[in-house]
């Protein structure tokens, strides 16, 4: 083990902030442009949010334990700030610096989501589990449901806003700040504290962890980047409705979690990023016989069955185990091609469905069956480290991977 | 009065007030029937069942496809009209469609996750009742919002009670005004008998012509004031029959749970799940048979709701009563039927008030108001034990 010293502390300190903040630039330069990389552009910077808002749920769900599934209401509370400010009260500054704006509606919408944050994560206090899901649940439904009703919000007709070129640099730098708080907070003693209510509430407290302390800070941190998000979702978009932020948001940031791995910073990145970009190619697919959705259904049952059948009956060799996997998975996607070529030749079966259709169901089945093959999700609990590649590399005798977070 | 109008509650008109209190009894009754599956299901595997809903509108779905198949879908015989027979057919077949669904969910999503963690299961259930609400809108949504024919309930009309008899002074003063009204009418039929031009009278055709029109004004206006005073309810005669059946569904569930030996079985398991099947208990069997039930009942209560309330289905049309259903259960404390049937009465007529009271967009957000209400204050509802967790 090497021990660092200060000066070796503040240098890499030093050296990674610089890097984060090169590669943002470079993400403003790569998708910052006009013309045709408006669409590139636009992606980049949700997919951007969205990494923001995983991470900042798996805060609240997977590092502390809090099952949260109302994340789009605080979401929803930092885009409307963020709006109505840049629109009403500071339209002036909003147009003439736009970066310092930016920052500023960031931080204004971080500390509005961070108070309601704060009022929901009351609560928590009293509730665990499945009551505390359906209640997070429930107040981003009547925060949705305000917002709808009030005039001075635009109702369901939303609000437009001032939009700006620069987000794709301030969304990158959110993400990277979210990933660095959530990383570094696991390396604290704090962070420590967090894990431990998330395993054991009771235990935890008799140790002496400050359970109200514990709940509320994480509630309010991953609100609070929710909200800045949501800033930056304003004035990306330049548009804000109640209708980008219904329960289908909150369940979208959810199954990001649950996917990548509850607790799992790199996983819930990875996830965020993946389950973004399919749905929205999911959208240029157009036209799809009725029979294929089912066919596909039938294939995923035959290949789901399988592996959960031999994960659940066969303790054999890893090597015939792991053959076996690749097996059923190849001859669940033969049953669902097989299976769509023949049910496309059923007159009744040919009616034409819109793809666009698919978008929910594909994250639905994605949610069902990682539960049931693999509940912690694809990543489990594990984090991505240097020593982690080493080993994959194939050098022997690396220390342990680090902190299994 | 100026200073009341002021009010946002000064619109509401009282003498409805009995009207609404009976219509939100008669819509918790139903609710209370999805509330029945949410509280079992949650007393024998602690899980939330949230795709309960999703149930409850293939039950719907399956009261509407049955009703069809019976001849009354688009493109029928337009002098069909149903009959009691229709109205039980159409019951069985929804119960049927949703009791299947719920076996089938229990066997293939909740049973191979039984024994992870609580929250795995949560998810699933989340996960079942999205692909439920928008892979319905690929297969049944092709024509839009459906409704069932209104034909098939045989029994619309009203029973009207007369609550208070409109005021004494007014009604008759409104009889009188209606006499006059009466006797301006012969007089002008008379005039008219005896004038050339029916469309160009002699003055004194226009002068009682004049006056009958303003005894008609008069008379309207003291009738509607003493309507006012009086206080009707009308109930159609439909949800009186639609009452009794679900009083006689909950006194099977009665039985069933308390004197027979699966619901001996349903009721150890509900108080602790090993020790139960330490006794010989099938847990399997139990847990299956509780789905069964639950969604049998949720597909009764999507059978009454979309015939006698007339709601229109499609595949998100269950996610509104689910989660009214469910806030009834946990109102009255999960897990407990009674608790269940109080919750989704309480449920039903707050609904009602919601909505009488004029704020009826904020009519879906009143249920997790309540929710949160009683989880802060009273986490074990109002029939439910407060039982803290300890190690």
């Amino acid at each position: 083990m090497k021990t660092f010293s200060v000066g070796d502390w503040t240098k890499s300190r030093l050296i990674s902030v610089v890097v984060a903040l090169i590669f943002c630039f470079l993400c403003q330069l790569a998708f910052g442009g006009d013309g045709l990389k408006i669409y590139l552009r636009l992606l980049f910077s949700l997919v951007g949010i969205y990494v923001t808002l995983a991470v900042s749920l798996n805060l609240i769900n997977g590092i502390t334990g809090q099952f949260s599934i109302g994340h789009a209401a605080f979401y929803q509370i930092g885009a409307y700030t963020a709006a109505l400010l840049g629109s009403t009260y500071f339209s002036n500054m909003a147009n003439h610096s736009s970066l310092l704006w930016l920052f500023m509606a960031m931080i204004f919408s971080a500390i509005v989501a961070g108070v309601a944050g704060f009022i929901v994560g009351l609560p928590s206090l009293r509730l665990r589990g499945d009551y505390l899901a359906v209640v997070t649940l429930g107040i981003g439904e009547i925060v949705n449901i305000i917002v709808k009703n009030q005039k001075s919000l635009g109702e369901a007709y939303g609000l437009s806003t001032a939009k700006y070129e620069s987000t794709v640099f301030a969304v990158v730098l959110l993400a990277i700040i979210c990933i660095a708080v959530s990383r570094n907070l696991l390396k604290t003693s704090h962070g420590l504290a967090f894990l431990a209510v998330r395993e054991d509430e009771i235990a935890s407290s008799a140790m002496g962890v400050n359970l109200t302390k514990v709940k509320v800070t994480a509630f309010v941190l991953g609100s609070a980047f929710a909200g800045a998000a949501g800033a930056l979702y304003a004035h990306t978009k330049g548009f804000v409705g109640p209708a980008d932020f219904s329960m289908d948001t909150s369940f979208l940031i959810l199954t990001m979690v649950v996917l990548g791995g509850t607790g799992s910073i790199t996983g819930t990145t990875c996830a965020a990023i993946v389950l973004f970009i399919i749905p929205e190619k999911m959208r240029d697919m157009h036209d799809l016989m009725l029979g294929v959705p089912i066919g596909v259904a039938i294939g995923i049952m035959v290949g789901v069955g399988m592996l959960k059948k031999i994960q659940d009956t066969f303790h054999g060799d890893g090597k015939v185990r792991f053959g076996m996997n690749i097996g059923s998975m190849v001859l669940g996607i033969i049953v669902a091609y097989g299976a769509s070529k023949l049910l496309c030749t059923i007159h009744g079966l040919q009616t034409m469905v819109n793809g666009q259709l698919f978008r929910m169901p594909v994250l639905a089945i994605t949610l069902v069956v990682v539960m049931l093959l693999r509940p912690q999700g694809i990543f489990g609990h594990n984090e991505f480290s240097w020593s982690w590649v080493q080993k994959l590399i194939g050098k022997k005798n690396v220390p342990e991977a680090e902190v299994a977070a | 009065m100026t200073t009341l109008s002021a009010l946002p509650l000064a619109s509401v008109d009282f003498t409805t007030l009995p009207q609404q209190l009976v219509n939100g009894f008669l819509l918790g009754a139903i609710y209370a029937l999805v509330a029945l599956g949410y509280t079992m299901v949650y007393g024998v595997l602690k899980l939330i069942n949230f795709a309960h809903g999703e149930v409850f509108m293939l039950g719907s779905y399956g009261a509407l496809f049955t009703s069809w198949m019976l001849g009354f879908g688009p493109g029928g015989n337009e002098a069909l009209t149903g009959s009691w027979v229709t109205l039980v057919i159409m019951l069985f077949g929804s119960m049927l469609v949703s009791g299947t669904a719920g076996f089938l969910i229990e066997r293939f999503a909740y049973r191979p996750i039984r024994n992870h963690p609580r929250i795995a299961s949560l998810i699933t259930a989340i996960g079942l009742s999205l692909l439920l609400q928008y892979g319905g809108q690929i297969f049944l949504l092709q024509g839009g919002k459906q409704a069932i024919n209104s034909k098939v309930n045989p029994y619309a009309d009203d029973l009207t009670f007369n609550l208070v008899k409109p005021d004494q002074k007014l009604a008759a003063e409104a009889a009188t005004y209606q006499k006059r009204v009466d006797d301006a009418q012969v007089a002008k039929d008379k005039q008219f008998e005896h004038e050339p031009d029916r469309f160009n009278p002699s003055p004194l055709g226009v002068s009682l012509e004049k006056t009958l029109n303003e005894l008609k004004e008069k008379q309207s206006d003291i009738t509607n004031k003493a309507n006012l005073t009086a206080v009707t309810l009308k109930i159609p005669k439909g949800k009186l029959i639609m009452l009794t059946a679900i009083l006689g569904l909950m006194c099977s569930l009665w039985y069933l749970v308390m004197k027979t030996r699966m619901g001996r079985a349903m009721r150890a398991v509900s108080v602790d799940f090993n020790a139960a099947s330490l006794m010989g208990i099938n847990l399997n069997t139990v847990i299956t048979f509780t789905f069964i039930l639950g969604s049998t009942l949720a597909g009764a209560g999507a059978m009454m709701y979309s015939t006698f309330q007339a709601a229109p289905i499609d595949s998100f049309s269950g996610a509104a009563p689910g989660v009214k259903a469910f806030v009834a259960a946990v109102l009255g404390g999960i897990g407990n039927i009674p608790g269940a049937v109080l919750g989704a009465l309480v449920m039903g007529i707050a609904e009602n008030l919601v909505t009488w009271s004029g704020y009826s967009s904020y009519r879906d957000a009143i249920a997790f108001v309540i929710l949160i209400g009683v989880l802060l204050f009273r986490p074990g509802g109002i029939l439910g034990s407060n039982k803290v967790e300890k190690v």
